[in-house]
């Protein structure tokens, strides 16, 4: 059931990162919005790489869940907006 | 519970999936249903979520109490084997000792009220009495003095003292083969 509930969010992470992209996709200003919005969500991505043992300290949880968050949130993105923009 | 929870999940992939492939981006009102459809997938997905993690935390619960259960059960049928251990050790005692068990009463029911057991304090005092008239006839036949068996056997020296005289006392009657 644990899996199950992982599974659900995961594919509510996919399913924002395609609604990200029908959003970019209604304006140019929306799109450029969206944009800073992906980059500036890569900057923290990366930076929680780089900190990961602080931040784990500061989360209160073990390095391998937050390296699994991190994964997860690449993926879902990578998922999200690929489902859309190839549909 | 957990159909609502397939239901739901189904629900949020097809909502999700169906109108990204199945419409037109550049159809305005196709656009509209994408991102309404979205929205609900959305929202459905997060529901999922949600009530997939209450029934985890529910089963984690259950199987706690079916733990806890499970060692009260483990507890209790320990704790009877114990007492049942116990008692098997308490009847093999008393069948395979009752010549101790006869010993004991007897020696309770010797004695007085107040705890002094009387007979057998006569029968200790009787061997203490022959084994003292034997010690002193002996040490006659060695040729000691009366002072001298009086303080072997007594423990008392020549002297006034009402002692002395007791077990003088005691010494002329067993000489004289009193008893």
């Amino acid at each position: 059931m644990r899996a199950m509930y992982l599974a659900n969010y995961f594919v509510a992470g996919c399913i924002a990162s395609s609604l990200l992209g029908w959003i970019a996709s209604l304006h140019p200003m929306a799109f450029r919005a969206i944009a800073f919005l992906l980059v500036a969500l890569g900057i923290v991505w990366t930076a929680a790489w780089l900190l990961d043992y602080s931040l784990s300290q500061f989360l209160k949880i073990s390095i391998q869940q937050l390296q699994a968050v991190l994964v997860s949130v690449l993926a879902f993105l990578i998922i999200g907006l690929g489902v859309f923009l190839c549909s | 519970m957990l159909l609502k929870l397939i239901v739901v999940s189904s629900a949020s992939l097809t909502l999700w999936l169906v109108p990204l492939v199945g419409l037109d981006k550049k159809v305005g009102w196709h656009k509209g249903i994408q991102g309404a459809s979205l929205c609900a997938a959305l929202a459905c997905a997060v529901s999922a979520g949600n009530i997939a993690r209450q029934l985890a935390d529910e089963s984690e619960i259950q199987e706690l109490k079916t733990r806890a259960i499970k060692a009260d059960v483990e507890d209790e049928i320990a704790t009877e084997i114990y007492v049942s251990q116990a008692q098997r050790q308490q009847e093999a005692e008393a069948i395979l000792n009752p010549v101790e068990r006869l010993e004991r009463s007897l020696a309770l029911s010797c004695e007085d009220e107040d705890g002094t057991p009387n007979v057998q304090n006569e029968i200790q005092a009787e061997d203490a009495e022959e084994r003292r008239a034997e010690r002193v006839l002996e040490l006659k036949a060695k040729g000691w003095g009366k002072a001298k068996i009086i303080l072997e056997v007594w423990g008392v020296s020549k002297g006034g003292s009402q002692k002395y005289k007791d077990a003088e006392t005691l010494y002329e009657r067993l000489i004289r083969g009193e008893t």
